[in-house]
């Protein structure tokens, strides 16, 4: 209850001092309105339209197989540094992870998720018969 | 075994008539007829076997058992029993079930195997109402009857079916969850007084409950079989249901349906909760004064000739309420009686209103008239059931009327004297009914063809039966007295 | 670990490893689709059969996160069986696109192998992991269907919540932990019921609410009805059956040995959540025209009907429960068998008039949707009755009588509109034209296979449920005697 209680008090705190903050900067800081206020800064030269563009979406998957694949490495890393207590068991169980891993690397790879560009996909498809 | 038979065969004719019946449309009707007909060659055989003495009770009063377990986990069994009291009943399911078959033989052209299908299987479900004796089977053909009568309504019907389907079904169904509550609630009393997890009723009668749970418990059964009856306040579904029914649709629910609620009150209310509805008899007598008033009154001022009958319903079975929470000997013969006799003489009369829809495609009554002269063999049968309807001399009802009438003077004078006003409404709403449909001029029915020969046939053996019970009714209330002597010496009341 | 200890394991094993050899088959076959399904199926079937084998060695532990006793084998027979049952409507359903739609069936067998890992598990490790390998694969399923922009919405929407719903989760299983110090799912239960402390019941208190997402109980329940109809038809049956029968599985082993539910403020919490939800379930499902909304309603009234069960604990709630989802299950499944096999690829068949005239051109299907239908309202010779029975029988012998008749009014108001799509089926399809087709397609087979035998099983079950449930209460006997042995 006790370290509730303080938990409790340090969220209030907290709340209260960014509160304040915010709060006074409203009110103290200055305010005005131009032409260009409202754009980004961009070290004194106009930006030139819009952010939004079309990614390929290649870049998108190879970022999350690098975190897929990055995290397996994390599980590899975990059980080295307790290999000796963990003993054949958990050998098995790692081994057993690993080769799952590589079962989804394998797929991916057939599957055509690494070729990279949109004219070695349609080759890959056509090669398949698609 | 035998009594399984009563079960299982309308269930086997209706599964047969529906996989032989989608070729040609006539299968059905002769598969169906022909079940029908050999349970009542059953029943009358058994009917014979005790009036004749061959047939002795096994056990207590009832003539015939037969069990086997179903779910012993839960100690539930398919157990049937077969007394006097069911037996009546189950010879009147067969005879109306025929009646029904007959009575749709020409106006049912559409699905003819679906609809002999629902037909058999709302039959085994009444059958199987009458005869099991474990409370939990009761509940479950209690609402396995509800679906194919619903069925029958809302595919069947007239204009209105699909409403007057749902209102019937939700109706039931309330009062049909309510007992089921309850009867779990009596299992586990019992259980808990005794240590046995039983769902038999011969086992679970005189199970010991303070007044409070019994009194719950017994309004649980008493709501099931009150929507059934139906008692006054709870009728709101029958007007409806009853007028947008097919013929056979009517003839079972008025016939059949509404006996079961009857029946469960006089085999289940009263001897599983003896206080109980002793204390609640008066609130009862009462409803069941109610329903012969407002039954009387509300048929009285109906323009459509099916409705009125349905009317009549709400009005007769007041009587059997009435009759039921008199407690004693002739009020409950005099209820025995009346059921029987207003299955036969309601059901004939929708049969009768049914050939005459069919004819002139309307039931009000100020189209009809002069029918008389038109077709006097409807002339002829409509008489002799609006007889029976207002209770003449010589016809089942009024034998049934009079022992009830009889029975409840002894158990409150002012109840049987309000009571009693009701047979003027009986004689007014008749000969009203009577003289428009078949008196006077008119020139809607110039053309009408007269009853053909399977109506004649369905409509004679009820009345000859309707007679047989106004003239001797000595038989009906000898079979039925040492089931009703059984229950009344659990009620202590004066025999 | 003796050699019966990892047979013990078989089921999880085979479902593990078959998933792999699925998605082998997805990179490595000439015909993906077909192979992709038969290898699914195999693997499942094996996965099944290796649960006879199992069973003898039941009950036992398997290290700290598994329970494998005759209540987990039990729980994953149901799952493994709904997702047989989902594949076999899924086969025409997905077939069109068949180059890209075979993954369905590696991501429902991870997906069942996270209801069997979920019904299994003993430590709030396990139970986390098992949820989580049921819900990643869920959020495909859901949106399987690119094409439609409504199911990429709503397996969003699900991803959101399914989120926001493990958070609480987790963050109810730390404040327990806190107090408890033990991950282990029994311990924890038992001293949350001793010493009801403020942590505790605050972490109880968020676990029931990440608990109640999963189930789409009210107050929880208002993703359901846009989910189920988004999602692909089997998707659907998935998440209406497996996955909420694996929670609630999992909501029994953790609650009921410990008597929370059946006594404390717990008692009262799921006592209310039950009513509201058969009430709120019921109610919306009345006017509703989309069936698979209106099965998404009529779930979130069933969940609450097996809530009554849940609170009357003790061996009678526990069977009862069981029971109820086995009931519960073939009647979905059949519902949606239904729904699957009368898709086309151009058109789900959703909407309650597309069924107008079935009973037609497709006597049979009619049928079988009829006994699915009148299983779910609870009327006799189908399994709903019995269902319902052993749910009363429980509640009133737990003296819930308030909850009990307010079940039984429910299932009349459900009737209602049950009975309106019934009646729909029987109606001729003429009237308006919009949306019932009139040249029927034939129903494709393997989904006619799942659909009938779904309908015996309801009609079987409806029958004769007396070896069922003496099964499923010995069983259900077993958790109590087995939470007390771990202790």
């Amino acid at each position: 209850m006790n370290g509730l209680g303080s938990l409790a008090l340090y969220l209030v705190v907290v709340v209260a001092i960014v509160g304040f903050i915010m709060v006074l900067t409203h009110l103290l800081g200055e305010r005005h309105s131009q032409r260009g206020t409202a754009v980004p800064y961009e070290s004194g030269i106009f930006p030139t339209g819009s952010a939004r563009i079309r990614f390929p979406s290649d870049f998108y998957l190879v970022a999350m197989f690098f975190v897929v694949f990055d995290v397996a490495a994390v599980y590899l890393f975990a059980w080295a540094v307790a290999a000796r207590e963990l003993g054949w068991a958990g050998y098995a169980a790692i081994l057993v992870f690993s080769l799952e891993t590589i079962a989804g690397l394998a797929y991916l790879w057939k599957m055509g998720a690494f070729d990279w560009g949109a004219r070695r996909k349609r080759e890959h498809l056509e090669r398949h018969g698609y | 075994m035998m009594l399984a038979l009563f079960i299982v065969l309308p269930l086997v004719c209706g599964f047969a008539a529906w996989i032989l019946g989608s070729r040609g449309s006539t299968a059905g009707r002769w598969i169906s007829l022909a079940g029908n007909a050999f349970n009542l060659v059953l029943a009358a055989w058994l009917w014979i076997a005790q009036a004749s003495g061959s047939l002795v009770p096994v056990e207590g009063t009832w003539l015939a058992l037969s069990s086997m377990p179903w779910i012993p986990a839960y100690g539930i069994s398919f157990t049937l029993g077969l007394d006097g009291l069911s037996l009546l009943f189950v010879a009147l399911t067969s005879l109306l079930g025929i009646a029904a078959v007959l009575a749709s033989w020409k106006g049912i052209q559409e699905k003819v195997a679906f609809f002999h299908f629902c037909l058999c299987l709302v039959l085994a479900g009444i059958n199987g109402v009458f005869l099991s004796i474990d409370l939990f089977l009761f509940a479950f053909m209690w609402e396995l009857m509800l679906i194919p009568m619903y069925f029958l309504i809302d595919i069947w019907g007239h204009e209105g079916r699909h409403r007057a389907a749902l209102k019937f079904f939700l109706f039931t169904q309330i009062g049909g969850l309510l007992m089921f509550v309850a009867i779990i609630g009596l299992y586990l009393a019992h259980a808990a007084a005794t240590g046995l997890r039983t769902f038999d009723y011969r086992l679970l009668l005189g199970t010991a409950l303070d007044p409070t749970r019994g009194m719950l418990l017994m309004l649980g059964f008493f709501a099931a079989f009150a929507v059934k009856l139906p008692a006054f306040p709870l009728h709101a579904w029958l007007p409806d249901a009853h007028t947008e029914a097919p013929t056979a649709g009517s003839v079972i629910l008025a016939g059949l349906l509404l006996k079961t609620g009857g029946y469960g009150l006089i085999r289940f209310v009263l001897p599983l909760f003896p206080e109980a509805s002793r204390s609640f008899a008066p609130i009862a007598m009462w409803i069941g004064v109610a329903g012969i008033i407002y039954g009387g009154f509300m048929a009285f001022s109906q323009t459509d000739m099916k409705r009125l009958v349905a009317y009549t319903s709400v009005s007769h079975l007041g009587f059997v309420l009435l009759g039921v929470f008199a407690f004693n000997v002739q009020a409950l013969n005099g209820a025995v009686i009346q059921m029987l006799s207003h299955g036969l003489s309601t059901g004939a009369l929708f049969i009768l209103v049914g050939s005459l829809q069919d004819r002139l495609h309307t039931r009000e009554l100020s189209r009809m008239g002069g029918l008389w002269s038109a077709a006097p063999k409807f002339g002829a049968f409509g008489l002799v059931l609006t007889l029976a309807l207002l209770g003449l001399p010589g016809f089942g009802n009024f034998i049934g009327e009079f022992l009830v009438l009889l029975g409840a003077y002894r158990a409150s004078v002012s109840v049987a004297v309000v009571a009693a006003i009701g047979l003027v409404f009986a004689m007014v709403y008749s000969l009203r009914m009577y003289q428009l449909a078949f008196h006077g001029e008119s020139s809607d029915t110039k053309e009408v063809r007269d009853l053909g020969a399977i109506e004649i046939a369905a409509l004679g053996a009820m009345i000859i039966a309707l007679f047989w019970l106004g003239i001797f009714p000595q038989g009906a209330m000898d079979a039925a007295s040492r089931a009703l002597g059984g229950i009344l010496g659990i009620l202590g009341g004066t025999a | 670990m003796s050699a019966s200890g990892y047979l013990g394991l078989l089921p999880l094993a085979i479902l593990a490893g078959s998933a792999i050899l699925v998605l082998f088959g997805l990179a490595f076959a000439r015909q993906r689709y077909e192979t992709a399904f038969a290898l699914s199926m195999a693997g499942l079937v094996a996965a099944l059969a290796s649960l006879f084998f199992a069973w003898t060695g039941a009950p036992q532990r398997f290290t700290a996160l598994l329970v494998l006793d005759h209540f987990a084998y039990l729980s994953m027979a149901l799952s493994i069986g709904a997702t047989i049952v989902v594949e076999f409507m899924s086969f025409a359903y997905f077939r069109a696109r068949r180059e890209e739609n075979g993954e369905f069936y590696f991501l429902l067998q991870l997906a069942c192998l996270g209801c069997a890992v979920l019904a299994s598990s003993s430590s709030f490790a396990s139970f986390f992991l098992g949820l989580e390998l049921l819900s990643t694969p869920l959020f495909t399923l859901i949106g399987y269907r690119r094409e439609r922009e409504a199911g990429l919405r709503s397996a969003f929407m699900y991803l959101i919540l399914a989120g926001v719903s493990s958070a609480f989760l987790l963050f109810g299983m730390a404040l327990v932990y806190l107090e408890t110090g033990s991950l282990d799912i029994t311990t924890a239960a038992r001293a949350a019921s001793g010493s009801a402390s403020f942590t505790v019941l605050a972490g109880l208190a968020l676990m029931t609410v990440g608990i109640g997402f999963k189930l789409a109980v009210a107050p929880f329940h208002v993703w359901t009805p846009d989910i189920y109809d988004a999602a692909p038809a089997p998707a659907t049956a998935f998440i209406a059956t497996a996955s909420k029968g694996a929670m609630a599985i999992l909501l029994v082993r953790f609650f009921a040995p410990a008597g929370i539910a059946g006594a404390g403020p717990f008692a009262w919490i799921f006592a209310a959540i039950a009513g509201i939800s058969m009430f709120t379930g019921n109610i919306l499902a009345l006017r509703e025209g989309n069936l698979k909304r209106l099965l998404a309603y009529s779930s979130i009234a069933h969940l609450g009907y097996i809530l009554v069960a849940f609170v009357a604990s003790g061996n009678q709630g526990s069977a009862a429960v069981s029971f109820y989802l086995v009931a519960y299950f073939v009647s979905n499944l059949a519902a949606f068998a239904a729904v699957a096999g009368l898709s086309t690829n151009e058109a789900e068949a959703d909407s309650i008039e597309h069924y107008r005239g079935l009973a037609k051109g497709h006597p049979w299907a009619a049928a079988a949707l009829t006994a699915s239908l009148l299983s779910l309202a609870g009327l006799p010779l189908t399994a709903g009755f019995m269902g319902k029975f052993v749910i009363f029988e429980a509640g009133a012998g737990a003296f819930l009588w308030v909850l009990v008749v307010i079940l039984a009014v429910n299932s009349t108001i459900s009737i209602f509109y049950y009975l309106r799509v019934v009646s729909a089926l029987y109606r001729p399809a003429s009237e308006a034209g919009t949306g019932s087709m009139s040249p029927r397609p034939a129903m494709p087979a393997l989904a006619a296979i799942a659909l009938a035998a779904m309908a015996i099983a309801i009609i079987v079950i409806g029958a004769m449920p007396g070896s069922l449930m003496a099964f499923i209460r010995e069983v259900a006997r077993d958790i109590a005697s087995n939470a007390a042995a771990a202790l």
